[in-house]
């Protein structure tokens, strides 16, 4: 019973951590960030890799997950048209331009409404481990 | 002595059914944790095979005289139980997986169900040998 509840709250965590990914990308749907060399950049959209957990893993094959890495997406960012903004392009094709972010609002929370509904999934899991765990000990009479 | 006052129950043949019942849940548990990882294919522990085995063991024990040993549910892996039945495989999506959320939470309350017939008719068997010894009813 103890690896089903492992497993089980493995996937739990690894659904928060979706959904903290999904949260973010909906919060910062029009923020800049700072890259690597200091300017500042449009927010790039945050998405999880799912892995399956060697460590948790038991003898019948039965196997856990884990968050290989949180990755930034590299897509084009949104352009609009802002000449007197300060953050807008100063020279080249789009001088004029401001960057925006890119994030896909729809995919986003879908992303959140599968994540839920794997949660509650691996919620009813734990129940039945639960129940299997106690009723094994009516054998005590 | 001990042994003796099991081997004519059907105690130790009921363990094996509740050993199994728990390994396959903790699989099917496993296939709900990785529903959204990408490249896992569904895995299982065949009732049919086990059933096949436990068939053995009771006959074998009715003849040599011996218990029906406890590892009936062990599992290597590459073993004949650990296959998947043709009724629970899935189109396999574009990210590689082949997980149907509903048929794993359907077969995980029948495998509960099982467990906890097997954990009923178990008690029972224990309450009679109480009675017995007791000698009171």
């Amino acid at each position: 019973m103890l690896p089903a509840l492992d497993i089980s709250t493995s996937a739990l965590v690894a659904q928060r951590i979706r959904l903290d990914a999904v949260s973010s990308n909906l919060a910062n749907l029009n923020s800049l960030e700072r890259d690597a060399s200091g300017n500042m950049q449009p927010y790039q959209s945050r998405y999880v890799i799912f892995q399956t957990d060697e460590a948790l893993e038991t003898k019948q094959g039965a196997v856990g997950v884990k968050v290989a890495s949180v990755q930034t997406e590299q897509i084009e960012p949104l352009y609009r048209w802002q000449p007197s903004h300060p953050y807008a392009i100063k020279d080249g094709p789009k001088k004029g331009y401001v960057a925006y972010p890119n994030v896909n609002m729809t995919a986003e929370m879908v992303d959140a409404l599968v994540a839920t509904r794997a949660y509650e999934a691996n919620i009813g899991a734990m129940e039945l481990s639960k129940n299997m765990a106690q009723q094994s000990l009516r054998i005590l009479g | 002595m001990l042994s003796g006052l099991f081997n004519s129950t059907t105690i130790p043949a009921l363990g094996e059914v509740l050993n199994f019942a728990q390994a396959r849940h903790t699989v099917l548990a496993g296939n709900i944790a990785n529903v959204n990882t990408p490249g896992y294919r569904l895995r299982d522990l065949s009732q049919t095979e086990f059933q096949q085995r436990l068939k053995e063991a009771i006959t074998a024990s009715r003849t040599s005289a011996q218990a029906v040993s406890p590892g009936l549910a062990y599992s290597e892996p590459g073993d004949p139980m650990r296959q998947v039945r043709s009724s629970l495989e899935n189109l396999v999506y574009h990210d590689n997986t082949n997980i149907d959320l509903e048929k794993q939470v359907a077969e995980m309350t029948k495998n509960h169900l099982l467990h906890n017939f097997a954990l009923t008719v178990m008690t029972d068997q224990f309450q009679l040998l109480q009675s017995a010894i007791s000698e009171r009813v």
